[in-house]
């Protein structure tokens, strides 16, 4: 269980992170998600104690960071996979973690065969693959076997393979009853992974809700309608209260009426009908809706665009 | 919450000896696992024993009474190894921490071990350990060498002279110094380059800065350097207006204490 509370952190004259609180679970996978530059890689590092809070606190299983004896045994972590020692190898490196926190030997070969590095222990770090990196720095947070694992976004830079390992050993770790807190700036990765979703911008909780009521709560769904006679149904659709837009194509993309209702109009009026799809807003788009305006950097074009086709 | 919650919460805590034992044993492992820390140590000490027959032949073939100065057959060992053990320990031991700032393994360090000035300590640990066992072997390597070939000028010393034992240990003892030094500055500076130049001040420079103060600073506060309190310490007669051994001893010991103190203190109150 990690529990933060009013955490706020400045470096000079940027916040960070800016009175965020959040409780993440154990027993399911809890998505951390935020546009580059939202604070979640600062709030990890609060939660690990490599960084101080301006103010608030972050604690694991009831402690502060720091407190917690041999803390690779409470709390496994994964914050950047290339920052390992290039000129050692998987093996000794994996070995001066695990002896920190009094892990034994048997326990490095054990975490090297389960992420399928067992074959790479003898090699040089500085040889390893972007993916390997990966692997290893998972392999180093499973050294204590602890109940509270932290990935910062563990899939950047992952082939589809790698990305699926990733995404099957999370689920597993959760299904363990751990508590598995994984960021990731992909909503689209974190809808198949996450349980739970708490979601920043600018360092402020914007949303903290499970996964698959984030898109009912925060995403009204359309309907796409084609006709040939697509101006007099706009017409009549316009009548009834709903709201409509033309697409370039042609299509009508209608909100404030189902799909059921707008077959029922159509067919009253004699107006053929070719197309007639509801559409639920993607996770993605959701995600998009709710940190606009909070995405730290942003292409001006995209910023312009604003949410095509509603 | 379920298994892996109730097992570690059940787990005895271990006695501080015995952490403190695994943080050492985790950076003894990372000393020893990198494979240009050996290459750069034997290179060092071949280039050291090289440049110490060099120094001892040059001394040896000068010919009618010693020259004047504070070059004696005693300090004449030490010559080679003033430089080329010296300087390339403590570039080590500099390495120590700004490798691991570099590459960002030290934020997987201070996670793995939250209390820093563990960290820190185990470092001191096992880097003064190993510079120190070093420093002795080439000191007293370099002792013999030199007096082996000076013997054949009967102008060699023996071990057995009063004074003489206490001062080569002394001068292994100054590997140990000056890699402390170079350890805690690069916790402290934490960039490689500007942590070596450091370092390089303070194991050489400053001394030679010193000299060029008007009198009688120019001792006063030379003696107050590193490399001037280490010639003192190794010294079989020392030079006066100078401080005593002993006190050049505590000053040469002052140092890297001075440096690792500050550095405990960097480390801990920084963002990592």
């Amino acid at each position: 269980m990690i529990d933060v509370d009013q955490l706020r952190k400045r470096f000079g004259p940027v916040t960070a992170v800016d009175g965020l609180s959040f409780t993440v679970r154990p027993g399911r996978v809890t998505g951390f998600l935020g546009p580059n530059g939202a604070g979640k890689t600062t709030t990890m590092r609060i939660v690990l104690g490599l960084d101080a809070a301006t103010s608030g606190t972050a604690l694991v299983g009831g402690r502060r960071y720091q407190a917690i004896i041999r803390p690779l045994r409470q709390v496994g972590s994964l914050l950047d996979a290339t920052a390992v020692p290039g000129g050692r190898t998987a093996w000794f490196h994996l070995l001066s973690i695990a002896q920190s926190n009094g892990i034994g030997r048997r326990r490095v070969t054990e975490v090297l065969r389960l992420t399928g590095l067992d074959t790479a222990a003898g090699r040089r770090l500085r040889g390893f693959s972007l993916g390997m990196k990966q692997r290893l720095g998972i392999a180093a947070a499973l050294l204590g076997d602890p109940p509270v694992l932290m990935f910062d976004e563990p899939v950047n830079g992952l082939d589809p393979e790698g990305v699926r390992w990733i995404r099957e050993l999370l689920r597993s770790l959760a299904a363990e009853g751990r508590t598995v807190f994984v960021s990731s700036h992909l909503m689209s990765e974190m809808a198949l992974t996450a349980d739970h979703l708490i979601i920043i911008g600018r360092g402020r909780l914007l949303a903290d809700t499970p996964t698959d009521r984030f898109v009912e709560s925060s995403a009204p769904t359309d309907v796409l309608v084609r006709s040939p006679r697509a101006g007099e149904l706009a017409a009549l659709l316009a009548g009834r209260g709903a709201a409509v837009v033309r697409q370039d194509d042609g299509g009508l993309v209608v909100t404030g009426l189902d799909a059921p209702a707008i077959a029922g109009l159509a067919a009253d009026h004699g107006l053929a009908v070719y197309e007639l799809a509801p559409r639920h807003a993607s996770l993605e788009q959701a995600y998009l809706d709710i940190t606009a305006g909070s995405a730290e950097y942003r292409a001006a074009a995209a910023a312009g665009e604003g949410t095509p086709g509603r | 919450m379920t298994a892996p919650q109730a097992r570690s919460a059940a787990a005895a805590v271990p006695p501080a000896a015995v952490r403190a034992r695994d943080v050492v044993a985790s950076e003894w492992t990372k000393l020893r696992s990198a494979r240009s820390n050996y290459l750069t140590l034997l290179v060092a000490a071949i280039v050291t024993i090289g440049a110490t027959v060099v120094v001892a032949h040059a001394f040896a073939t000068t010919h009618g009474p010693p020259p004047p100065g504070p070059i004696t057959p005693l300090t004449a060992s030490f010559l080679g190894y003033a430089e080329y053990a010296v300087l390339p320990v403590s570039i080590l031991s500099v390495l120590a921490f700004t490798s691991e700032y570099s590459s960002g393994l030290i934020s997987t360090t201070f996670t793995a071990v939250p209390r820093r000035w563990a960290v820190l300590a185990a470092k001191a640990a096992v880097t003064g350990t190993a510079a120190l066992l070093a420093g002795e072997l080439l000191a007293f390597a370099s002792f013999f060498l030199t007096q082996a070939i000076l013997s054949g000028r009967h102008r060699g010393l023996s071990l057995a002279q009063p004074g003489v034992p206490r001062a080569v240990l002394a001068a292994g003892l100054v590997l140990a110094a000056c890699a402390l030094a170079g350890l805690g500055l690069g916790a402290i500076i934490r960039h490689t380059a500007g942590a070596i130049a450091a370092t390089v001040a303070v194991i050489f420079l400053l001394a030679l800065v010193c000299l060029f103060l008007p009198s009688p600073w120019n001792a006063r506060i030379g003696r107050l350097t590193l490399p001037v309190a280490a010639y003192q310490v190794v010294a079989l007669h020392p030079q006066a207006g100078l401080l005593a051994p002993a006190l050049s001893l505590l000053v040469l010991l002052a140092w890297p204490a001075a440096i690792l103190l500050a550095a405990g203190v960097a480390i801990t109150r920084r963002d990592a």
